[in-house]
């Protein structure tokens, strides 16, 4: 039979097609209105009555069989067509073709605002001064009067009798000590830059950052200073590493204290870093001197408080192994993109 | 302050106390040790005497010996001249630890050696504390008949093995750079007695003086001066010497060392002159000399009014408190001397020293304060010590001018005081026994004791420096940690600091390193200045010229941190810092950016972003916008205040609430190329407005559910036009149709006159109401082309 003929002749067509546009081709040649099966549709009419059914079934038959052999090839053709563009499409993924480019806070503020941060978790506020600043401020009011041997200790770079680039964040202590007009507590760290006359080499800086921290209120002893620093501590250097006291001298604290902290390279066995002792020296503090506290008019009997300095410089070089000091302040590309976060 | 324990032992029993320990509680008790050193030293050593001695058959200078050292006898190899028969001497045994090495068998030019015959020079004996005539220098050591064959502990029997610790002190224990205070504090510490020489009294000892002694100045309030008619100059014994060298002082001859040694005792400086030098008897201090000095080390010096000077007869013997004169020092025949022993203001005696360069131990001990005593301990110590080591005789009763104003001061604390600041709980018997530790001679009453502080303790003077000594003592490390109790407080970031971070993150996430620059700069830095602040404050005194002023804008900073980096083979380098700057009265912190290079790149991709100027007022604007400062309340004008910094055609102003608050642009060309630097396009801008003026709230933006119209055009205009006008007056004309304005080309050329350019904008159309139909903007549009055509003769490019 004839239309038998065409759908074999459809299918083995089909089959060995493999284009997509030869699959059209084929469709357009069976299946168009002028199309062979179409053709033989129309021969049924010259077909006696009783016949007609049959071969309209027939032909519709042929007409389906062609229709799923043509949608099967194709849904097989897309597959192979998209499977040839995704492999065409393949790239170098080990090619770094784009790095967004981000830079960095430099490492001395990422400290700071590691400690600012640390502080405004507990309650402080962070306060800040001026550097250009009053020797009334910087030393008179800290209890550090002219001719006060450790005017030595931090040798000053003068602008005239009464003003100098502030040598010690105190200042701004003194400040807000005066500031608070009475009124407790007094919660605050004061970071900010410092100066000194000091030749500028690998360990010394004529100009370097300092943080220290203030507390006032009634009842305030040494062990809330210790507790206070611990956790500061824990805050910068990671949970773990002791802290311990060791008496010390500054005119604005009775005690004062130098804190050493378990050596973060060792772990406290003893290395170069901490020159085998297993601790290095982070910071100096004490209890506020009554004097400091009197000379701003804060009722010493009433209210203690402690107070804390710590270098930023000190804690950065530590933190990051930076070898000298002076790295920090020529601002060399390559050194300052290694300090991606805090750490 | 250099602490030989040897010495301290002969004032503190340090038996049974190793090292280590006595080390380490000096550090619990707060002093730091800059070094321990150690003289004389090395293990295995013994006592051997040569009974055999013949030369070395294969060298012209070496020895070959046999030792006995009491159990053995030892073929030992010996290159010393003066080895021979019959000595004794000290062996180094095989196995001997020395500063220089280990001692090994060897085998020296085919003969066996087992040890070493020791030079004291070999033993980490310093040369220049033994006598001039002593063996070590030449040769090996020569042993007298005081040691016995195989005996060991042989540098400790001679004096030579002492350990020395290098203090550093505290500028409030000024008592610890004398010895006797110091053996005070170290007894204390050590809790052990401490046995100081019974001093003698000899003001009024010796025969009635004429001396006459007078001070002209309030800086000099005390002085103590004795004639001594007789004294013998002579070689000072070795244990003076040795406690001399200890402490770096060279030993000259018995007189000078002993003024030495009591300075170091008592930590008073004290001065003698030969009596010859001083014919009128008579010793003056005066301020208001100006002359030029000679002093002790042959140096002049110029004396200016102020500086305190020793004189006799009008004439200056002397540098009070610092170094002694030429013209009356101790000579090789002096017999006769006159003592000095005074107080000098200590600010004046820092203030002369320093200005001198003089940082004699006598002025360094004056500038750090005294024992009110310390005069008066001085005198009779020194002068026991001239009795005993000097012949000193004939000597006449002590001149005293002003006295030592000394009264005893007593501190009265409570044990819940004490208790309440440390955060610990002492009791009452362990307070007792620091303080009497500490010789404070506490009288207690139930809960509270008075402390009778010793002379020497000036720094004790408040019951909080009482309550630090009883801490001090008693040990930090069993305090515990607790947090301060107390009413809750707000912690957070001022405006100012929350400004600072915002900066920072959009920055950095921008692709810029924050820098931090220093504040001192030279005076060219201070000349070509971007919008300086005022006035550039000047150091009194600055450390060098390139540091000499405070700057007074950032610009020289940032460039000079660009020239570094591109000096250094860094491309693309992008900056900022945020900082004060400060000029006469003034104050201001300031935000400076400096791009140059690329911002953002990939090469594979061929995709860059240049930095040019719209790329850092893009950067700017997104800034501003960020921190509260919408473009509408920015105003970018013309720059019209710096042409010599900055490019004068591609640089601009900015402006908020109509006040320049910021300059941004090229680099002026010219600056540039002076400093080598490539195209640079740099910003500078004062925070201060910024965070005085109230940002712009945060509020949510309806989003529109009615579609947009867009509408492209082309004008041509005179190319001097700025868009931002034509925008304006899109949007004016526009009114609330209007919801955005855009340029997307420009483009001058062919198909354009000269002088002329095309310009393209998008403007979107957009209702809150309704769904917007052409017929709706095209009066708008039409009235929109009108107006630019009217204004800026705007024709719709054909």
């Amino acid at each position: 039979m004839e239309i038998e003929l065409i759908q074999s002749t459809a299918l083995k067509a089909i089959e060995n097609c493999d284009s997509l546009e030869e699959l059209e081709s084929i469709r357009i040649e069976y299946l168009s209105k002028k199309g062979k099966v179409q053709e033989m549709m129309l021969k049924m009419k010259d077909l006696p009555k009783e016949e007609k059914p049959k071969f309209g079934q027939v032909v519709n038959e042929c007409k389906q069989q062609i229709t799923k052999a043509l949608e099967e090839k194709s849904a097989k053709l897309e597959a192979l067509k998209l499977n040839k563009q995704l492999e065409e499409e393949r790239i170098d993924i080990s090619l770094d073709a784009y790095t967004p480019h981000l830079g960095t806070v430099h490492p001395l503020n990422l400290v700071v605002q590691a400690i600012e941060d640390c502080f405004i978790g507990m309650g402080y506020k962070v306060a800040e001064g001026p550097e250009v600043e009053l020797d009334y401020y910087n030393f008179e009011k800290a209890n550090i009067p002219k001719n006060h041997p450790s005017r030595d200790m931090q040798d000053s770079l003068f602008i005239d009798v009464n003003t100098l680039l502030r040598t010690h964040t105190t200042a701004i202590q003194m400040r807000e000590l005066e500031k608070a007009h009475g009124q407790m507590p007094i919660k605050l760290v004061c970071p900010g830059k410092v100066y000194r006359r000091d030749d500028d080499d690998a360990t010394h800086s004529h100009q370097f950052m300092q943080c220290e921290g203030l507390v006032v209120g009634e009842n305030i002893t040494l062990t809330d200073l210790k507790g206070t620093l611990q956790f500061m501590v824990d805050s910068l250097f990671g949970e773990g590493k002791k802290i311990r006291f060791r008496p010390s001298y500054f005119p604005f604290t009775e005690p004062s204290v130098e804190v050493d902290m378990t050596c973060h390279v060792c772990g406290g066995k003893g290395c170069p870093t901490c020159k085998g002792t297993g601790f290095i020296e982070i910071l100096g503090s004490g209890m506020v001197h009554p004097q400091v506290l009197d000379i701003n008019g804060i009722d010493s009997k009433k209210y203690s408080g402690f107070a804390f300095g710590i270098g930023i410089e000190r804690v950065a070089m530590l933190k990051y192994g930076i070898k000298d000091i002076r790295d920090l302040y020529t601002n060399d590309v390559r050194f300052l993109r290694s300090f991606k976060r805090f750490d | 302050m250099n602490l030989s324990l040897n010495w301290l032992n002969q004032f503190v029993n340090l038996d049974g106390l190793e090292k280590e320990e006595i080390i380490d509680r000096i550090i619990k008790a707060g002093f730091e040790v800059e070094s321990v050193n150690e003289l004389g030293s090395g293990t295995n050593l013994v006592v051997g005497k040569v009974i055999e001695c013949h030369d070395h058959p294969d060298s012209d200078h070496l020895h070959v010996t046999k030792v006995d050292i009491g159990n053995e006898i030892l073929d030992i190899v010996c290159g010393a001249p003066n080895c021979r028969e019959g000595l004794k001497v000290i062996v180094a045994k095989v196995g001997a630890k020395l500063v220089g090495g280990e001692i090994k068998k060897s085998t020296i030019r085919g003969v066996e050696s087992n040890g070493m015959l020791c030079s004291l020079l070999e033993l980490n004996v310093p040369k220049e504390i033994l006598d001039d005539d002593s063996p070590s220098l030449n040769g090996i050591e020569e042993l007298d008949d005081n040691f016995e064959v195989g005996e060991e502990g042989i540098l400790k029997k001679l004096g030579y093995e002492d350990t020395i610790l290098e203090l550093s002190i505290y500028a409030n224990r000024p008592d610890c750079l004398a010895m006797f205070s110091l053996a005070k504090e170290m007894a204390a510490i050590l809790n052990r007695p401490c046995i100081l020489p019974e001093l003698k009294n000899y003001n009024n000892e010796g025969i009635d003086t004429s001396f006459i002694l007078h001070s002209e100045t309030d800086n000099c309030p005390h002085f103590l001066a004795k004639v001594v008619n007789h004294v013998t100059l002579k070689k000072s014994p070795k244990w003076m010497r040795d406690i001399l060298r200890s402490n770096g002082i060279k030993s000259i001859n018995n007189i000078v060392d002993i003024s030495n040694l009591v300075m170091l005792e008592t930590g008073q400086p004290m001065h003698f002159y030969d009596l010859r030098s001083n014919p009128h008897h008579e010793i003056t201090v005066k301020d208001d000399l100006e002359v030029d000095y000679i002093a002790l080390d042959g140096n002049t010096y110029h004396i200016e009014k102020g500086d305190l000077m020793i004189t006799s007869n009008g004439e200056p013997i002397g540098i009070a408190g610092i170094m002694g004169g030429d013209n009356t020092k101790i000579l090789d025949d002096t017999s006769a001397i006159i003592i000095e022993c005074a107080l000098f203001e200590q600010a004046q005696i820092r203030r002369t020293a320093n200005r001198l360069g003089l940082q004699t131990e006598a002025a360094m001990r004056y500038a750090k304060g005294l024992d009110p005593l310390a005069q008066q301990k001085a005198i009779d110590r020194a002068m026991s010590l001239l009795i005993e080591y000097a012949e000193a005789s004939e000597y006449e009763k002590t001149v005293e001018f002003g006295s030592d104003n000394y009264n005893e001061i007593v501190v009265k604390e409570t044990l819940e005081h004490l208790n309440a600041l440390i955060g610990k709980k002492y009791e009452m018997d362990e307070v007792r026994d620091i303080l009497n530790r500490l010789d404070f001679h506490p009288e207690i009453k139930d809960d509270s004791f008075i402390s009778h502080i010793p002379s020497y303790r000036t720094d004790i003077r408040i019951r909080e420096d009482i309550d630090e000594e009883i801490i001090r003592l008693s040990g930090y490390d069993d305090l515990a940690t607790t947090l301060p109790l107390m009413p809750q407080t707000i912690g957070k970031l001022t405006v100012r600091q929350s400004m600072r971070r915002t900066i920072e993150d959009l920055l950095t996430n921008a692709g810029l390193y924050e820098t931090i620059t220093y504040t001192l700069v030279g005076s060219q830095a201070v000349r070509d200045n971007l919008m300086p602040l005022g006035d550039a404050i000047e150091l009194k005194q600055p450390l060098s010229d390139a540091r000499k002023y405070i700057r007074t804008s950032l610009m020289p900073s940032m460039l000079e941190c660009l020239a570094y980096n591109i000096a250094h083979n860094n491309e693309n380098v992008n900056l900022f810092e945020i900082s004060s700057i400060y000029a006469k009265d003034m104050q201001e912190e300031r935000l400076a950016i400096i791009l140059s290079g690329k911002l953002q790149e990939s090469k594979v991709l061929h995709n860059t972003v240049d930095t040019n100027f719209y790329v850092l007022k893009g950067l700017i604007m997104s800034l501003l916008d960020k921190l509260g400062f919408p473009t509408g309340r920015i105003q970018i004008v013309e720059n019209n205040v710096d042409a010599s910094n900055m490019h004068p055609y591609q640089s601009a102003l900015i402006k908020l609430n109509n006040k320049v608050i910021g300059i941004f642009g090229k680099v002026h060309p010219q600056i540039a190329k002076e400093r080598k630097l490539p195209d640079a396009y740099y910003l500078e801008m004062s925070l201060e407005q910024l965070i005085e003026s109230k940002p712009a709230k945060i509020k949510a933006s309806e989003i529109n559910r009615y579609p947009s119209i867009s509408r492209d055009i082309s004008l041509v205009v005179k190319d001097d036009v700025k868009s931002s006008d034509l925008i304006r007056i899109i949007e004016r004309a526009g009114g609330s149709l209007v919801s955005s304005v855009e340029v997307f080309d420009i483009y001058k050329g062919e198909h354009i006159k000269d002088g002329y350019m095309s310009i393209s904008l998008n403007i979107i159309y957009e209702s809150k109401d309704k769904t917007l139909k052409i017929e709706d903007i095209n009066p708008v549009h039409e009235k929109i082309l009108s107006e630019l055509s009217k204004q800026y003769q705007a024709n719709l490019r054909q």
